[in-house]
C-alpha cells in the first residue's frame, strides 16, 4: 500500500466519524487495491461492479415487485480531482464522503508523482453507498484513487479517459494552488466541462484571477471562494428587495468589507481537517464581493487612495450617482477561517441623511440592520456558519456550466486588485 | 481611466426596477415583505405545518426581513405564549431542529397574538389596526396574506368580516387603512363536500374576494415529483409523442396509505376515501398526467389545461357507477407488523358505518388523445405499503415475433412515475437473457430523483407557502378545477348513497383492497400493479 495514502483502517474511521453526523450513512465496500496495474484492468474492475445479476427475479414468475435492485445507480457527472500529493489525495477523499447523496457518479482521483520511478500506475477502488430516502435502497457510486508516476504522469488525460463514465458531463476539481500553463494541467482542464477551484488557495492571486479569466472562455469555471460568499450576497440583496430601500443602491458613497485573516500567533486549531491548514489568498472572498457589488451597480474605477498595506486598500470608484469609496479591511481574528467576512457596511446618501446598511458576523449568527434617516430597522440575526467544504463543491457541482454574474465580478475583482497593487508600487 | 466592467447590467428603468443585486443569485425567488395572518392559529395545523414551513424557509433565507405573524384565534394568549406554541411546533416537527436561539428571537419579535372571536366585527376592526401598525412600524407594504386553517364551514363568515373591516380587498380598492399591497387567502381542503356546497362556498367566497385572491391548497402539487412530471413530460422531446392512445394501453394512479383514521375518524366518517383522497389529489394527478402542454407554464396556462382534462372526463351515468367503481372497508388485519383494528372500531367512527376507507373507479377521457385508454384510480387506508404512483402500460409490440422460437408473449412496458416515497421514474422492458437460445425477460429500468439530486427537498408547505407570497397560483386549485371535480364524483357519490352503487366490500387491513377491485381490472384483461 502506498504509505501515502490513507490506510483502509483510517478511512473506515474517518467513515465512523462521518456516519455520526448522522446525515447520511456511508459505507464503503471492501476496496479493491492493486498496485503495477493498467488502465485496463482498472476499466475491466469498475465494469465488473455493476455485473451483479440483479433486477431478474429467480422464480421465473411474473416480475411484479420493482424493488430487486439492491444498489440504485444514478448517472451524473463524473469528477476529476488532481492533487499533489498522498495526503491532499486523503482530505479529498474526506470531502468527497461528505457529499453524501450529491456524489458524483463516478471520482477519479490523481496523484501525479512524475519523479518517481517506482511501478508507473497504482490503483484503488471503493464503492460508497448512501441509504437512498429511507426506502431501503442504497445508491453507489465509485470512487478511483490512481498514482500515477513517472513519464505516465505527464499523460494524465490518457490515464482518464477511458476510466469515465461517457456520454456524462466531467468536472475537473483542482484543489490547492492551480500550476496554471503546465501541459498537464490544460489537459485535463480540456477534458472538462467545469474546472472548480478554489481562489483562495492561489499562491499569485492577481494572475491566478486574471488565469481565471482567460481559462473560462474554453470551459466553465467555479469558485469555491464564490459559494462561500453566497449567503451573504443574499443578505446584501435582501437590503434591497423592499421598493423604499433600493432608492438608496444608486447613491451608496461607501462600502467597506472586513475579513478575517490569522493572527500573527494563531493557535487555531482545526478540527475540522477538511480545511486546508493555511489559507494562501485570504483577501480573495473579500475582493469577490467587491468586484460583485462593482459590477452589479455599474461602479467604475476612478483613483486609488490608499494602497496596498497588509492586504487592505482604499479605492475610490465612480458610482450611479455618487463617488463610492470601497475600503478592504482585513482583521486578524481567531473567532472564523481566515478568508470569511466578517462585516460589510454599505453606506448610502438619501435625501433625507446618510443610511447604512450592516451586516456583522459573529461566529456563527450575524447582525443584519438598516440605518435609515437615524432609526435603526429590521434589526435582526440570522444563521451564519461557515459552509463545509464538501457543502460548497456539492453546491458547485449542481451548477450551470457558465455563471456569467461570477465571471464580471472576477475580471473586476482582478482590476480592483491591480489599482490598489500598481500604487502600491 | 480603468473600467470595471462596462458591460455591467443597467438597471432598467420603467415599472419598479428590479434589484440588480438579485441577479443570478441562488435564491431569485423572494416572498415580498407581508404580514401572515393565520386564522386558527391555536390548531394543530399551525404547530405541525405552518411554524416548521415558516421556520425552514427563513432558515433558507427565503422570507424577507420584514416579514410578519399575526396568530387570530379564540383563546385567549398572549403574544409570548403564542411564540412558545409555534417554538414548540418547529422543535417537535420541523426538519431542522432543535431551534437556533439568536434566530428565532429576532424572528419572534414579528409575531403576535390577536385574540378574537371569528363573527365579532370588533375583532376584525381591532386586527385592521394592528395591521396598519405593522405596515408602519415593519414595513410590511400593505400585503396581507391569510391563511384560513379553520374548518371551511367558518370561511364564509371569516370572509365577510374582513370585507366589513375593509381588509378584503386589494390595497388599491381599500377604503381605509394602507392604500398599497396585495390580500391573499390561502384555504385548505375539504373545498366543499359535493358539488352543491362547492359551488356555494366559491359562490360565498367570491362576493367578497378576486378569483385570484385565492389560494386553494392541494399539498399534493406542492410536491416535487408533481412538478418534475410536467418536466418529465415537456422538457424531455422523448416521451411525449408516445403520450396518447395510440400507443398508451391504460393508466393506473394509485395512492396508498398504511395509517388508518388516526384519531381523525368523526371527520374521516363522514367524508370517505372519494372526498378525501379522490376529489383533490387524485383527480389533480390525473389532470397533470393527462393535460395538454400548456402555451406558458403560468398560473392560468396551467389550470386550464388541467380543467379541460377534467372537462373530458364524463361523469358516469348513475346506472354504470356499479360496474364501474369499487368501494371498501378495512377490518381488522396486520399493517407493517402492526395489528390494526376494524375500520368500524375506530373511535369516533360509527359501528355500523358505510363509510369507504378504500375506492377503486374506473374513469375515461373522452378527448382526442385518451379516447379508448382507461384510468384506473385507487386509494385506501391500512394498505400494505405507503405510496404514490401513476403507472402507464403501453400498449403490447404489435406482433408476437418471438414466439416461433417459443418465447411467450412479452409483457408489456411499464412506465411508473412515483410520487412518494423514493420519488423516481421506472421503465420496465424485455430483454434476451445471455446466452445461447433465445429467453426474454423483463428488466427494470429505474431512476431515483434522490440518487441524482439532493433529497433534502423543502415540504410541500414550504413551497406552497412562499408561491402564495410570490402571488404564483400555479400549484393551487382554481375554483372550476374543484367544481369540476366535484361534478365527476357527485354521481358516484348519490348512488352510493341510494344504495345503487353496489355493495360495499371488506378488505383486510394490510390487502390491496377488497377482490371485487382486481376483478374491475380482471374484466378489461388487465392486473393492479403491486407497487
Amino acid at each position: 500500500m502506498n504509505d501515502r495514502s490513507l490506510s483502509v483502517t483510517e478511512e473506515q474511521a474517518v467513515h465512523r466519524r462521518l456516519m455520526q453526523f448522522g446525515a447520511d450513512e456511508s459505507l464503503a465496500t471492501p476496496m479493491w487495491e492493486e498496485r503495477e496495474t493498467s488502465v485496463r484492468a482498472i476499466a475491466a474492475h469498475l465494469a465488473s461492479l455493476w455485473d451483479a445479476p440483479v433486477g431478474l427475479d429467480d422464480g421465473g414468475d411474473r416480475l411484479i415487485l420493482e424493488k430487486g435492485l439492491p444498489h440504485a445507480r444514478a448517472s451524473v457527472l463524473n469528477l476529476i480531482v488532481t492533487v499533489v500529493d498522498g495526503a491532499a489525495a486523503d482530505r479529498v477523499v474526506h470531502t468527497l464522503m461528505g457529499l453524501g447523496v450529491r456524489h458524483p457518479s463516478r471520482a477519479i482521483v490523481l496523484v501525479p508523482e512524475p519523479d518517481s520511478d517506482a511501478s508507473p500506475l497504482d490503483a484503488r477502488i471503493s464503492t460508497h453507498c448512501h441509504d437512498a430516502t429511507g426506502g431501503g435502497d442504497r445508491v453507489c457510486y465509485e470512487e478511483v484513487v490512481l498514482t500515477v508516476r513517472g513519464e505516465a504522469a505527464a499523460h494524465l488525460s490518457g490515464v482518464v479517459a477511458p476510466l469515465l463514465i461517457h456520454d456524462l458531463p466531467t468536472h475537473v476539481w483542482w484543489p490547492g494552488d492551480p500550476p496554471f500553463g503546465d501541459p498537464v494541467f490544460d489537459q485535463l482542464v480540456e477534458m472538462g466541462d467545469r474546472v472548480l477551484f478554489d481562489s483562495a488557495d492561489f499562491s499569485h492571486l492577481l494572475s491566478g484571477l486574471r488565469r481565471l479569466g482567460t481559462l473560462r472562455r474554453k470551459s466553465g469555471v467555479g469558485d469555491l471562494s464564490w459559494e462561500r460568499l453566497s449567503w451573504w450576497q443574499e443578505l446584501t440583496a435582501q437590503f434591497f428587495d423592499a421598493p423604499r430601500f433600493r432608492r438608496y443602491l444608486p447613491n451608496l458613497s461607501r462600502l467597506r468589507v472586513r475579513y478575517a485573516v490569522a493572527p500573527p500567533t494563531s493557535r487555531r486549531h482545526d478540527e475540522d481537517d477538511e480545511v486546508a491548514p493555511g489559507v494562501a489568498a485570504p483577501m480573495a472572498q473579500a475582493l469577490l464581493y467587491a468586484g460583485w457589488i462593482a459590477t452589479r451597480l455599474g461602479w467604475r474605477r476612478h483613483r486609488t487612495l490608499e494602497p496596498m498595506k497588509d492586504g487592505g486598500f482604499r479605492l475610490r470608484l465612480e458610482g450611479k450617482h455618487e463617488m463610492v469609496d470601497l475600503l478592504l479591511e482585513p482583521m486578524p481574528t481567531d473567532a472564523v477561517r481566515p478568508g470569511e467576512l466578517l462585516s460589510v457596511r454599505l453606506r448610502s446618501l438619501g435625501e433625507t441623511g446618510a443610511s447604512e446598511f450592516i451586516i456583522d458576523r459573529d461566529r456563527d449568527d450575524a447582525t443584519v440592520a438598516t440605518n435609515c434617516d437615524g432609526m435603526t430597522a429590521l434589526l435582526r440575526r440570522v444563521a451564519m456558519e461557515s459552509p463545509r467544504e464538501a457543502e460548497l463543491l456539492s453546491s458547485q457541482l449542481t451548477m450551470d456550466v457558465v455563471d456569467p454574474v461570477y465571471e464580471d465580478a472576477l475580471r473586476a475583482a482582478a482590476i480592483l486588485l491591480a489599482s490598489a497593487r500598481e500604487a502600491a508600487a | 481611466m480603468q473600467t470595471v466592467d462596462r458591460q455591467a447590467q443597467p438597471v432598467v428603468a420603467g415599472k419598479p426596477e428590479a434589484n440588480p443585486l438579485r441577479e443570478g443569485l441562488r435564491l431569485e425567488r423572494m416572498a415580498e415583505p407581508c404580514t401572515m395572518v393565520i386564522c386558527g392559529a391555536t390548531g394543530d395545523l399551525t404547530e405541525r405545518k405552518l411554524a416548521p414551513a415558516l421556520y425552514n424557509t427563513l432558515l433558507g433565507g427565503f422570507l424577507p426581513p420584514e416579514f410578519t405573524v399575526v396568530g387570530f384565534a379564540r383563546r385567549d394568549l398572549t403574544d409570548e405564549v403564542f411564540r412558545q406554541h409555534l417554538l414548540d411546533g418547529i422543535n417537535e416537527h420541523s426538519r431542522n431542529k432543535p431551534v437556533k436561539p439568536a434566530i428565532w428571537e429576532s424572528f419572534a419579535r414579528g409575531i403576535e397574538y390577536h385574540h378574537g372571536n371569528f363573527d365579532d366585527p370588533v375583532a376584525y376592526v381591532e386586527l385592521a389596526k394592528r395591521l396598519d401598525r405593522i405596515d408602519r412600524d415593519r414595513g410590511t407594504a400593505g400585503n396581507r396574506l391569510f391563511y384560513f386553517a379553520v374548518p371551511p364551514s367558518l370561511y364564509p363568515e371569516i370572509v365577510n368580516q374582513l370585507d366589513r373591516a375593509g381588509l378584503a380587498a386589494n390595497g388599491d380598492r381599500r377604503t381605509t387603512g394602507s392604500k398599497r399591497g396585495w390580500t391573499r387567502v390561502i384555504v385548505e381542503k375539504p373545498f366543499g363536500y359535493d358539488l352543491d356546497s362547492a359551488r356555494t362556498l366559491n359562490h360565498e367566497m367570491a362576493e367578497v374576494l378576486d378569483e385570484d385572491q385565492v389560494y386553494r391548497i392541494d399539498h399534493y402539487l406542492g410536491k416535487e415529483t408533481v412538478q418534475n412530471l410536467s418536466v418529465f413530460r415537456f422538457g424531455n422531446g422523448l416521451f411525449e409523442p408516445i403520450w396518447n392512445r395510440r400507443y398508451i394501453d391504460s393508466v393506473q394512479i394509485t395512492v396508498a396509505e398504511t395509517v388508518g383514521v388516526e384519531g381523525r375518524g368523526d371527520f374521516y366518517d363522514a367524508t370517505g376515501a372519494l372526498r378525501d383522497i379522490v376529489q383533490n389529489h387524485g383527480l389533480q394527478l390525473l389532470a397533470m398526467f393527462a393535460m395538454e402542454p400548456p402555451i406558458e407554464f403560468g398560473a392560468e396556462d396551467l389550470r386550464d389545461e388541467k380543467l379541460k382534462v377534467l372537462r373530458a372526463v364524463k361523469p358516469m351515468a348513475r346506472a354504470d357507477v356499479a360496474a364501474n367503481t369499487v368501494r371498501g372497508q378495512y377490518v381488522s388485519g396486520w399493517v407493517e407488523g402492526a395489528r390494526v383494528s376494524s375500520y368500524r372500531d375506530e373511535p369516533e367512527v360509527a359501528p355500523a358505518s358505510e363509510t369507504e376507507t378504500f375506492v377503486a373507479l374506473k374513469l375515461a377521457i373522452d378527448s382526442w388523445r385518451w379516447a379508448g385508454v382507461p384510468f384506473y384510480i385507487r386509494t385506501g387506508k391500512a394498505l400494505p405499503s405507503r405510496v404514490t404512483e401513476i403507472a402507464v402500460q403501453f400498449r403490447r409490440a404489435p406482433l408476437a415475433l418471438f414466439s416461433r422460437a417459443g418465447v411467450p408473449q412479452i409483457d408489456p412496458n411499464v412506465l411508473a412515475i412515483r410520487v412518494q416515497p423514493d420519488e423516481g421514474i421506472l421503465l420496465r422492458f424485455g430483454a434476451k437473457v445471455p446466452g445461447q437460445g433465445l429467453q426474454i425477460r423483463t428488466v427494470n429500468m429505474d431512476f431515483r430523483y434522490g440518487s441524482s439530486f439532493a433529497v433534502d427537498s423543502p415540504d410541500a408547505y414550504e413551497t406552497l407557502l412562499l408561491d402564495a407570497m410570490t402571488g404564483d397560483a400555479s400549484l393551487f386549485t382554481r375554483d372550476d378545477e374543484v367544481e369540476r371535480a366535484w361534478a365527476i364524483l357527485d354521481p358516484i357519490l348519490e348512488a352510493w348513497a341510494a344504495g345503487e352503487g353496489g355493495p360495499l366490500h371488506f378488505y383486510g387491513a394490510g390487502s390491496w383492497g377488497p377482490p371485487a377491485a382486481d376483478e374491475l381490472l380482471d374484466r378489461d384483461g388487465r392486473a393492479w400493479r403491486k407497487p
